[in-house]
């Protein structure tokens, strides 16, 4: 578990966070370059590269045809004749055009070449729905990533985690996903100026409580928080865990807080079958197992794809009511 | 004084063509008598290829390489010790058996790893050329793949961003006729893989894949081309391969004739150079005879020496999971 | 109409068209050294389509095409036969030649067209692919279409043009004499081996080894016999062109030995390549005058490198005006439209 964030500095929305952080990692390393689609002339559709392009110049942000495959290919290739590339595929969803790059090449080079391989590759990509983005661009994939030994990734919910996630991410020496989400771009938050990382693979607590431990994966973690401060009118206290880095998992900061509040909720955006959310409710049953209380509770969304129409959309994804009423549920107040 | 390659340059090409030959050969014995694991993807009969371009390359230069990929590897300067060793899943193995045929690499000397997704290797070969176009060198990442992977996608998205970034980078298509057991004329309506080039803006070139100085002419002015900071190449280059595409039987699908095997293996790549190089005096056929005899020595000798390894222990299995720093 | 006896009287040829494309033409290393032009093959299988058409449109009702490995004549074949509007009855048949995927594939498919009693070919391909036809058919009626842009033999011509031409001829209609020149060749005797042939240019060089066939260093040249000196050619008949220029129509052939101790000329050797070349000396040679080479080094014909000439080994070359009746296009349809042929019967 990490300490809570220094407070006494400037607030900066989650999008300028995201710059600061990949412009601080490019200056940082000079074999480091970003790569992708719109990210140089057009700062990116979201934003997020809005004058880097002017400041590092051609060399080292560089516009890509829109060739997913192509382009985490050339960032395998590239880190493994020693540079530190910074991949961006836009929306997670796209993913699936180049998923043979990241789960049979990225993913497995290292091990399958005895250790040789070295690839410190970032990959950026926006994920989540809310949007009305509809069914290809709204999903959140994390767990096809988790399934692949050989990666890691991160899901930053702050302006804060979000700079300290890419800087953490450009450091590591293996390939990592940074997984951003779309309707956090306008949250503002305390961002040092200096540059940070925040630790891969540990969880950080946004709100102690007494009662029941909620896993929030992603932006769920607000939601989360909303619920919190809902249901401590009534007196029901919400520990609110947020892993940050979703593969590998912080296990432990889980189990202890279990251990202290006897109840336990996952809850993601992403379709609940096979989630993650499955994952780490069979780790809590394992290992703390005679602490429980209650069978653990999930959320996620139904199992089919992101609706288009905003009533729907918002059926579809978890959100501080049903938080609410599962944790009541769970707790049986 | 004739001109054109240096007798040491033939005989440099000689070696490396025979050390593939032989490698090919006990390791198909070993395949077929099963002493080794899994499935072996025989470079016998493109032979050419492999020595006629890998001649030009430093070990600074990258190749990726596909299934097929022993070839490559030797070629490029992989040891047979090492190689046998991963073939048999050993520790002593260049990837410590956690690869095996499919997975050869070393990247001390530029090999970026044979694969065994078709197509897996052109888009590496691009980021390895984009590395040495960022790092300013004057290395050349080199791709091998077949014509069933030019009807990848990833194939399209590499040649596309390789000939964009004008990067240091050579493709070269092995086209044996067959992606797996499709016959080129039924897995796609053109003949010359090279004709795609045109579409990605780089030059594509046709060469006799079976005559090894007709691809080392070739391989070589595509190679300075690309030192020279002037573009991919797409270098098509007609071979054929002599065993089946697993093993050296095979699995016994009947999807070509033997007939066409036997025209094929008359334009053996080895022999069209031993002919040549006898008849002008480059090499006797005896002397030829003896760089088999003695590479044959190696091999067993090597295969002795990978059966003898142990095996990588159980314990570090998740080792090379992650780098977790050295 | 011609009337039927004149048809019978000598230069008059009646039978099938025809066919044959080099699949391999335009593709080799001068994409890379000299830019030189790709003709894909889709391109390949256009021309010959237009060229099929032109030749139907012009009276052809009988084809004969050699198969080669890339399916383009057949596939060309089958797309004209299923032309909806074709408006006629079409044969068109295979050669009966074997396939070997080589330069032996042109040689056979040229002979087999001539003992098929084609009245005329058609073939797509450059130098190099006219060479090897010659080899098998010398005396062919020959409409050659350039695919590249290192070629002296074949033109470049549009493809419906030189179709109709050869309809034109097929059916009959015009004396070949009149239409035709014939071209000259190089014959090459080769001590002790099979003999050989060039159309435009037989050189020694100093390479080793055949290769990837193309001539890439100027200063690996020795000799060079040319059956054309073209001032505005391309490659090594522009040697020769640009000190003593000598047309396809001129008798005799021009001698060059390459070395210092004569004079240098900057030339055009390959497409996008102007090179000095050192020049020993050069002389016209008389038709029929023999012109010996010696080994050790490489026979290189029409622009690509073909074989060995061993130490000491003597090849004996002679330029003659015994190749191909090469047809000249714009002869043909000039000639027709004087005869009116072209004019329909408006009320039709």
């Amino acid at each position: 578990m990490a300490a809570a964030t220094d407070q006494a500095t400037r607030e900066i929305p989650y999008v300028k966070a995201i710059t600061e952080g990949v412009q601080q990692s490019l200056h940082e390393f000079p074999e480091a370059f970003l790569a992708g689609e719109d990210v140089a002339v057009a700062g990116s559709v979201f934003g997020i590269y809005k004058g880097l392009l002017a400041e590092f110049g051609e060399k080292r942000i560089v516009d890509t045809p829109i060739s997913e495959a192509g382009i985490v290919g050339l960032g395998v290739g590239a880190a493994a004749t020693g540079l530190r590339p910074i991949l961006d595929i836009m929306f997670m969803d796209f993913l699936g055009e180049c998923m043979d790059e990241v789960a049979n090449q990225m993913a497995k080079m290292r091990f399958m070449f005895g250790g040789k391989a070295k690839l410190p590759v970032t990959v950026l990509m926006m994920g989540g729905a809310g949007m009305s983005m509809a069914a290809q661009h709204s999903q959140s994939l994390e767990a096809w990533l988790c399934h692949l030994p050989g990666l890691k990734v991160m899901m930053p919910t702050t302006p804060y985690d979000a700079k300290g996630s890419i800087i953490a991410a450009v450091r590591e020496e293996n390939p990592i996903f940074v997984i951003l989400n779309k309707l956090s771009l306008g949250i503002t938050g305390p961002v040092p100026e200096e540059p940070y990382a925040i630790p891969i693979g540990e969880a950080i607590i946004r709100r102690e409580g007494s009662d029941i431990s909620v896993v929030a994966i992603g932006r769920m973690v607000h939601e989360a928080l909303t619920a919190a401060e809902e249901l401590a009118k009534d007196g029901i206290s919400l520990e609110v865990i947020d892993p940050r880095t979703v593969q590998p998992f912080d296990t432990a900061t889980v189990i202890a807080s279990v251990q202290k509040t006897h109840h336990a909720m996952i809850v993601h955006e992403a379709v609940r079958f096979a989630g993650i959310g499955g994952e780490i409710a069979a780790q809590i049953q394992e290992e703390a197992f005679d602490y429980l209380d209650a069978p653990v509770a999930r959320l996620g969304a139904p199992f089919a794809p992101v609706p288009y129409s905003p009533p729907l959309e918002k059926a579809y994804m978890p959100d501080a009511k049903r938080i609410a009423a599962t944790a009541r549920e769970t707790l049986g107040r | 004084m004739a001109d054109g390659p240096s007798n040491e340059v033939l005989l440099d090409i000689h070696e490396r063509m025979v050390r593939i030959r032989i490698f090919e050969e006990e390791a198909g014995k070993l395949m077929e008598n099963g002493k080794v694991p899994g499935a072996l993807h025989l470079y016998v009969g493109q032979e050419a290829v492999a020595a006629g371009v890998m001649a030009h390359l430093s070990d600074a230069d990258q190749i990726t390489s596909t299934h097929r990929g022993h070839g490559h590897v030797v070629a490029k300067g992989g040891q047979f010790k090492e190689m046998y060793a991963e073939l048999y899943g050993r520790v002593t193995g260049y990837c410590k058996g956690m690869g095996g045929s499919m997975h050869i690499s070393n990247f001390d000397i530029g090999i970026l790893g044979a694969n065994g997704i078709v197509c897996g290797g052109p888009p590496i070969a691009v980021g390895a050329a984009f590395s040495n176009k960022y790092r300013e060198t004057d290395q050349v990442a080199v791709t091998f793949f077949g014509d069933g992977a030019s009807n990848e996608g990833a194939f399209h998205e590499a040649a596309n961003m390789a000939a964009l970034y004008k990067l240091p980078c050579l493709f070269v298509c092995e086209n044996n006729g067959f992606g797996e057991y499709t016959s080129q004329k039924r897995h796609q309506a053109i003949r010359d893989v090279a004709d795609r080039a045109a579409g990605y803006g780089m030059p594509g070139v046709i060469v006799d894949g079976m005559d090894v100085i007709a691809v080392y002419e070739a391989a070589g002015e595509a190679i300075n081309r690309a030192r020279r900071g002037e573009g991919p190449t797409l270098l098509e280059c007609k071979t054929y391969r002599f065993y089946d595409h697993v093993g050296v039987r095979g699995m016994g699908i009947d999807y070509r004739s033997d007939d066409e095997v036997k025209e094929w293996k008359q334009r053996d790549p080895i022999k069209l150079l031993e002919d040549r190089l006898a008849e002008q005096d480059v090499l006797s056929n005896d002397d030829a005879a003896a760089v088999h005899e003695r590479v044959r020595s190696e091999a067993m000798e090597a295969i002795a020496w990978a059966d003898a390894s142990p095996y990588p222990a159980v314990e570090n299995l998740l080792d090379d999971v992650y780098y977790n720093g050295e | 109409m011609p009337v039927q006896d004149e048809r019978q009287s000598v230069g008059f040829r009646v039978g099938p068209v025809g066919i044959l494309c080099n699949p391999a033409s335009g593709k080799d290393i001068r994409r890379l050294t000299a830019r030189a032009s790709v003709f894909d093959n889709q391109e390949k299988l256009a021309i010959l389509r237009r060229a099929m058409q032109g030749a139907v449109a012009a009276g052809a009702r009988e084809f004969l095409y050699v198969p080669d490995s890339h399916d383009i004549a057949s596939t060309a074949v089958e797309e004209v036969l299923g032309q909806a509007d074709i408006g006629c009855e079409i044969v068109a048949k295979p050669v009966d030649a074997p396939q070997t995927d080589s330069a032996l594939d042109t040689t056979r498919g040229a002979r087999a067209m001539r003992d098929a009693g084609c009245a005329v070919a058609i073939t797509l391909g450059g130098d190099g692919t006219n060479r090897a036809f010659t080899l098998g058919w010398s005396d062919a009626p020959l409409i050659p279409i350039s695919t590249g842009t290192n070629n002296v033999f074949p033109r470049l011509i549009e493809a419906t043009i030189a179709g109709a031409a050869a309809g034109l001829l097929a059916t009959g209609r015009l004396p070949l004499g009149e239409v035709a020149t014939r071209a000259k060749t190089i014959t090459v005797e080769v001590e002790g081996e099979s003999p050989d042939c060039a159309l435009i240019d037989a050189v020694l060089t100093s390479d080793r080894f055949v290769g990837s066939r193309a001539l890439l260093d100027p200063s690996r040249l020795r000799a060079l016999l040319l059956t054309r000196a073209e001032a505005s050619g391309i490659g090594m008949t522009a040697i020769g062109g640009l000190i003593d220029p000598l047309s396809d129509d001129d008798n005799g052939g021009l001698l060059i030995e390459f070395g210092k101790g004569g004079f240098r000329v900057r030339a055009p050797i390959a497409p996008g390549h102007h090179e000095a070349v050192d020049i020993r000396s050069i002389r016209r040679v008389e038709l029929g005058e023999p012109v010996e080479f010696q080994g050790l080094g490489m026979l290189a014909f029409d622009g690509e490198r073909e074989r060995l000439l061993k130490r000491d080994q003597r090849a004996t070359l002679r330029v003659g005006r015994d190749g191909p009746w090469v047809i000249d296009v714009d002869r043909v349809h000039t000639r027709a439209a004087r005869a009116g042929w072209f004019r329909m019967d408006a009320s039709a």
